[in-house]
């Protein structure tokens, strides 16, 4: 469904990627692993289109989607959920969640995705009114989720989700991951907690150094020695 | 006498009100301080005096003519200049100070080219949007254009605040203000966004041209009237719009006082002083956020 070709991606004479190549399929939870400055956040910005690509391609749905620029690709129904707390803190949850609509023409479908939105996180209706900037970092997470699928995607992209957060809350948060790809929705997960993701996750891949050093079903990684000592702290 | 000055310090202060909102609408949403937004003032004004006595515009569609080429010509400064100098899309930060410089440069431009202008040399007047005798009430005299600078004014911060809150782009507006990376995640055009911003902004200048030219004298150093702006917009700590319309009065009225209890010459500086006091004893202005710290 989504298929990153051969990418390259420097922050000027910074390299960041080399040569990545990546695939998601249909109604997949695939899982980008590796360690800090591995380039995890620029991959999801190359797809994204906030980074820019020298070389090699990014197809979606069979359609070219390389250096598409950020609108597109939101309306092509790749949506990421930023890693920390990017939402819009002095506006309402409800402006916050209304306004991951902004490409949807169809405002009545908006309101009813905003009380899909409602049902998935009671806690968000229940603050609707207050400023997004008020939430906990727990909320925040869940808000920016919230948002995210009020843009209908049919991908989603997740940076670490669990940065930040308590067990408890980590464990919520892969809830509602499970949650949304039980409704059908291929998920493309970053994450630093290897283990927890590689346990949604059916296939995974491993960055180092803006290469991918691993890849394989998440069942293989995770009895993989190397990656065992190197992610899981085996 | 008192209550003359101050009356008619909130009808300047309405104006340097607008100026402060069109500086901290582009300071919100580009992180640029405008410093040519005195010369937006000054080039609607001649510009609004050339549609009336050159093409024959009446007034109301002299109004609506300025304000959207103002509008088209700060929308058309941020995409050609701006944009250039912010060159990759979300780096903003690293290009801060060209930024700035650019709008000092187009300042002394737009100064320039006014210059150049014959008709520039003698002091000009445009007339003002009511004309006619006072109005006097009880023992204060009101001045018909003064009423109509306070309307229009009011108009305009309620369209504003209307605008802002209540509407879907205003919200996207304000969206890409707060966060752009997040608004870009979103599918909101940040780019044009930010030109619509300045577009706004600029049409806000326009409307303040309009007002103050008749008020004051028309030259091309008449730009200078930004520290006014500027002084209201820091009373509102640059980012608050509320704070902008009340730094803006406060501002207005404390000059008229300090002009009749201190002197008329202490008037001119009035704006610096307001300035210093502000930034010495509340650096994030009475209304404030405290300032964002820049990720570098
Ligand atoms: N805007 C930028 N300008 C310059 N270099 C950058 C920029 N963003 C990232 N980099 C560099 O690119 C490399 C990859 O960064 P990236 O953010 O993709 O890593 P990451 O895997 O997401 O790390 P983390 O787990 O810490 O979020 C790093 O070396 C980083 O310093
Ligand atoms: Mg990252």
């Amino acid at each position: 469904m989504l298929r990153l070709a051969k990418i390259h991606a420097s922050y000027g004479s910074v390299r960041a990627l080399d040569d990545v190549s990546l695939e998601v399929g249909e109604g997949q939870i695939v899982c980008l692993l590796g360690a800090n400055g591995a380039g995890k956040t620029t991959t999801l910005n190359c797809i994204s289109g906030l980074v820019s690509i020298p070389s090699g391609s990014i197809t979606f749905d069979g359609e070219d989607i390389t250096n598409a620029g950020a609108e597109t690709v939101v309306a092509k129904g790749i949506v990421q959920v930023p890693e920390g707390r990017e939402i819009f803190p002095t506006m309402s949850v409800e402006d916050n969640l209304i306004l991951g609509a902004w490409l949807q023409k169809d405002r009545r479908a908006a309101r009813q995705r905003l009380e899909h939105v409602y049902d998935m996180f009671p806690r968000l209706k229940e603050r609707a009114r207050q400023s997004a900037g008020t939430l906990s970092g727990g909320e925040q997470q869940m808000l920016m989720i919230g948002r995210a699928l009020m843009a209908r995607p049919k991908l989603m992209m997740l940076d670490e989700p669990s940065l930040g957060l308590s067990p408890l809350l980590v464990q919520q948060v892969f809830e509602i991951i499970k949650t949304i790809h039980a409704e059908g929705m291929p998920i493309l997960l970053v994450e630093q907690n290897a283990r927890l993701a590689l346990n949604v996750s059916s296939y995974g891949y491993v960055l180092e150094n803006g290469e991918i050093a691993f890849h394989g079903p998440a069942e293989t990684l995770k009895q993989d020695q190397k990656i065992n000592e190197a992610y899981l702290g085996v | 006498m008192i209550l003359q000055a101050t009356l008619s310090g909130i009808v300047m202060g309405c104006v340097y009100a607008l100026i402060a909102l069109s500086l901290v609408i582009i300071y919100k949403s580009t992180d640029v301080v405008n410093f040519a937004a005195g010369e937006f003032v000054m080039i609607a004004g001649y510009l609004g005096l050339l549609l009336l006595d050159h093409f024959g515009l009446n007034y109301p569609l002299m109004v609506v003519l300025t304000v959207t080429l103002m509008f088209a010509f700060g929308a058309l400064f941020e995409r050609t200049a701006l944009n250039k100098i912010v060159g990759f899309k979300y780096a903003a930060e690293a290009a801060l100070v060209p930024m700035v410089v650019a709008t000092i440069g187009l300042s002394f431009m737009l100064k320039g080219a006014v210059r150049v202008i014959p008709s520039t040399e003698e002091v000009l007047r445009l007339p003002p949007l009511f004309s006619g005798p006072p109005v006097f009430f009880a023992n204060i005299v009101l001045q018909r254009q003064d009423i109509g600078i306070v309307i229009v004014a009011v108009l305009v911060m309620i369209a504003l605040t209307l605008g802002f809150n209540f509407t879907a782009i205003g919200k996207a507006l304000r969206a890409t203000s707060q966060n752009p990376r997040a608004a870009a995640l979103i599918g909101i055009p940040v780019k044009r966004m930010r030109m619509m911003a300045w577009g706004l902004a600029s049409g806000l200048a326009g409307i303040s041209g309009i007002l103050l030219s008749p008020k004051l004298l028309m030259t091309p150093d008449m730009g200078n009237v930004v520290m006014l702006g500027i002084a209201a917009s820091i009373v509102g700590g640059f980012t608050s719009l509320v704070g902008c319309v009340i730094g803006g009065i406060v501002l207005g009225v404390v000059q008229n006082l300090i002009g009749i209890f201190v002197s008329p010459q202490a008037i001119a500086v009035t704006p610096f002083f307001i300035i210093m006091l502000v930034l010495v004893m509340r650096p994030n202005g009475l209304f404030g956020e405290a300032m964002r710290l820049k990720k570098v």
